[in-house]
């Protein structure tokens, strides 16, 4: 056996079976995955040779730059949500954020519970809702004139603690509670059709369901829970989303959304959720 | 020899622990994913269950029950007691600190990210830690293995390594190079962003390295499986190996065809090209080279042992056979679901048939039948004939044993069947409840509620396993006798040092992992940077805002 020693002496019997077999088997894979059947495509022309080997590499053969015009970079927010964003947020002083609140009173309500129908309430809100929109409104992301003139003369320290503060308040928005959806409407087959499109959308539109990120029974980090809120406040939100007056969602969901609704249904859904309407509660129970 | 024994019994112990309330889990989950009502019905809860579910059956149990055949192999096969005692010990309670950490972690709802971790979802650093405790712990077994191994062989020049001690080396190997995937992606991904020394988490290059431990880690299951295959199985049967080389063969290339595969979990991962893909799908075939070798050479060591038993006839040996051994029942139900599984893993390989299935039921069906039915049915039998040898007392009524054997297989058969098809359905795997008065929905209803009673059946199963273990240990006393491997027909006298060592195949293996992940390792640093911000799964109670 001693013709059989040392795995890279080819000579012996094992060695050579095992490495020739080895590249045999590599050569016949890399011809048939690179050249043969990379060159073939389900919908396409089969492609060139060199143009089926950086296919199946997963690299693009045409190395020019790319022929269309690309529209100017617009981002939607400056907020994006790292542990940094949360960290400052969750930093947030209570105490100090009483003292900036005394800005917010004359028009949000004093403790946050906003007496008219078109300002929204702030108490109870989540303190990364607050945190966002003040910083889209001194960033220009989102336009409202005494917002804008406002939240630029905030620190972004003054953001998280009024945050913080509003988040705190009692009375204002209902907490959120549970996480099991109401036991109405979390089916495509429920019968009034603002119930469906809150609790399960409308694929057919490309709808998801509201209450999968304003709640009630979910929600999606930087989405306000939106039952209580102003019903008519809503509403303005909804249209301003659909005609493009407003776009600080960070991902354009709810310009698609909200476009993608009748006036009537976001009347509907805006009445549902809000205040006034008293709808969610009465599902509820 | 003492040592080894008590070794060997606290590490199937701990499997088996972990073993009994990861099952009750399954169960539960099955109910949960039903139509039926569950107790505790709650989503979050299903999938930290998920997790406990996956890592204790993945990661703990068969980890430590490999281990502990490791050791009992290494001492029996060798005739002699292991070297290394002290610091097989250390790797004992490594793991097993490791294991303490990974499942608290997870009860504490701080770890809801399934057992494949599946970044830019992120859990408690505590996790993570755990995780990789128990993986590098069990390095130490690695080590310990190949250093018993060299050192017989250094003994004993020039003569061929037992087959027993051979394959559970490979094993051992095997399971080094697939560690080294998760231990990286724990190492220096993971636990850095889990630490918060960084923001982002590059999801894709986690996932690549998770994908070469992902298809391996399943072969370094199967091994004991098939290492009971070749050498205790002739043995309980009364018949002789038929051929020895064969076996090394086959489990030479287990090792190499195991490895450079993994990335057929990831078809439907964008980051790739379809070279590689296919490159990897490719080689993921031979695997039925040493699957058919073994199935040819243990059908041939039967018919060996049922004809010297008096069987007749072309197929007259198969009644022959002692089917009232626990380890023959369970080798023939155990090729009756590799068999199916099998042929449910054909398709999952396939790079345009996976499409069909992929992220399917099908594919926890198929695991699930294979590893939980072929292999895990084989480690029962292994349990079986482990007991009485390490223990010295003998196994309390072999009856009940066939029992426990039948009611896993019918058990295992009656969950995954439905389980498939629902799959084939449509039904999304890693999902915890589903809307069954959807029509599209409502046909998969009766399937889940089958597969939720066979699950009932495999609790019963689990159970009665334990029943038998714990009856056995505190049993009477009786005469020792020793673990016993099967001879082949033809016992080597010698064998090239090719087939009685690894270095070759461990040059060829590296060349082949260069040639399927080189490159697609390699891009993500230096033409791919995907990192994302990282998903915290631990999120839901702090840093979510205050209300």
């Amino acid at each position: 056996m001693a013709r059989d020693r040392g795995p890279f002496k080819l000579y012996n019997r094992w060695p050579s079976i095992g490495w020739l077999s080895a590249a045999a088997l590599v050569s016949v894979s890399f011809v048939l995955g690179f050249v043969v059947l990379a060159r073939y495509q389900q919908d396409g022309p089969t492609l060139d040779a060199w143009t089926a080997i950086c296919r199946a590499i997963g690299i693009t053969a045409d190395t020019g730059p790319a022929g269309e015009p690309q529209p100017p970079l617009r981002t939607p927010t400056r907020i994006a949500w790292t542990s940094a964003t949360l960290a400052q947020i969750a930093s947030g002083s209570e105490q100090n954020g009483a003292y900036v609140a005394l800005n917010c009173g004359a028009c949000h309500g004093e403790r946050g519970v906003s007496p008219s129908t078109l300002i929204p309430t702030l108490a109870g809100m989540d303190a990364t809702v607050i945190y966002k929109q003040l910083d889209d409104y001194r960033s220009g992301k989102r336009l409202w004139g005494v917002m804008n003139g406002i939240a630029t003369a905030l620190t972004v320290q003054d953001s998280a603690d009024v945050a913080t503060y509003f988040a705190g308040r009692q009375d204002g928005l209902p907490p959120i509670v549970g996480e099991g959806l109401p036991q109405s409407g979390r089916s495509l087959r429920q019968s009034d059709p603002t119930i469906r499109l809150i609790f399960a959308g409308d694929p057919g539109r490309g709808v998801p369901p509201c209450a999968a990120c304003h709640g009630p029974g979910a929600h999606k980090l930087g989405a306000p829970a939106l039952q209580g809120q102003h019903a008519a406040y809503i509403e303005r939100q909804l249209t301003a989303f659909a005609q493009g007056m407003r776009k600080n969602d960070i991902n354009e969901q709810m310009r698609t959304i909200a476009a993608q609704l009748t006036q009537d249904e976001r009347h509907a859904v805006a009445v549902y959720y809000g205040a006034e309407g008293g709808a969610v509660r009465r599902a509820e129970r | 020899m003492h040592d080894s024994r008590r070794l060997a019994l606290f590490h199937c112990w701990v499997a088996f622990a972990v073993f009994l309330p990861a099952v009750l889990l399954g169960a539960w989950q099955m109910l949960m994913r039903s139509p039926l009502p569950a107790p505790l019905d709650d989503s979050a809860a299903y999938y930290a269950s998920v997790t406990l579910h996956g890592t204790a059956m993945a990661y703990v149990v068969t980890t430590f029950f490999i281990m502990g055949f490791g050791y009992a192999v290494a001492a029996t096969s060798l005739g002699r007691p292991i070297s290394g005692m002290a610091a097989a010990w250390v790797g004992f309670a490594i793991c097993l600190l490791g294991t303490v950490m990974a499942v608290v972690a997870i009860l504490s709802g701080q770890a809801s990210v399934l057992y494949t971790f599946y970044p830019p979802l992120l859990a408690s650093a505590w996790y993570y830690g755990g995780a990789f405790l128990l993986i590098a712990g069990s390095m130490i077994w690695v080590a310990l293995m190949i250093y018993n191994m060299a050192a017989w062989k250094r003994e004993n020049p020039g003569r061929p390594v037992p087959l027993a001690m051979f394959a559970i080396t490979a094993t051992a190997i095997l399971w080094a190079w697939a560690a080294a995937g998760v231990l990286l992606e724990l190492g220096g991904i993971l636990l850095p962003r889990a630490f918060g020394w960084s923001d982002l988490i590059d999801a894709g290059l986690g996932r690549t390295m998770f994908s070469v431990t992902l298809h391996a880690i399943v072969y370094f299951w199967l091994m004991p499986a098939y290492v009971a295959f070749y050498t205790l199985v002739p043995q309980a049967a009364g018949g002789r190996l038929y051929s020895d080389t064969m076996g090394r063969l086959t489990f030479i290339m287990f090792l190499l065809f195991s490895l450079p595969v993994g990335m057929h979990h990831l078809f439907g991962d964008p980051e790739y090209g379809s070279g590689f893909k296919f490159l990897q799908s490719f080689l993921t075939f031979l695997v039925a080279l040493p699957t058919l070798l073994t199935v040819f050479s243990i059908c041939a060591s039967l018919e060996i042992a049922g004809r010297v038993r008096g069987g007749r006839g072309l197929l007259g040996w198969i009644p022959a056979l002692p089917w009232d051994e626990p380890m023959i029942l369970a080798v023939g139900l155990s090729l009756v679901m590799l068999g199916l599984g099998g042929f449910g893993g054909l398709i999952n390989m396939s790079y345009a048939m996976n499409s069909m299935i992929h992220n399917t039921a099908w594919v926890t069906a198929h695991f699930h039948l294979i590893f939980g039915g072929a292999v895990v049915i084989m480690y029962f039998a292994i349990a079986y004939e482990m007991w009485p040898r390490i223990t010295g007392k003998p196994l309390r009524s072999k009856q009940l044993a066939r029992v426990q054997l039948w009611l896993w297989f019918w058990g295992m058969m009656i969950t995954t069947i439905p389980w498939h098809i629902a799959g084939l359905m449509g039904q999304p795997r890693r999902v915890s409840t589903f809307d069954y008065s959807d029509p599209l929905i409502a046909p998969m209803g009766p399937l889940v509620i089958i597969s939720a009673i066979g699950g009932l059946i495999l609790l019963i199963s689990a159970v009665l396993l334990i029943v038998i273990l714990i009856r056995s240990h505190f049993g009477e006393r009786a005469v020792e006798v020793p673990l016993r491997y099967a001879l082949a027909v033809n016992p080597p006298a010698r064998v090239p040092p090719s087939l009685n060592g690894f270095a070759l195949w461990n040059a060829i293996l590296l060349v082949l992992m260069l040639v399927a992940y080189g490159y697609p390792i390699g891009q993500f640093f230096f033409l791919k940077k995907h990192s994302v911000p990282a998903v915290e799964v631990t999120a839901q109670s702090s840093p979510m805002g205050r209300r």
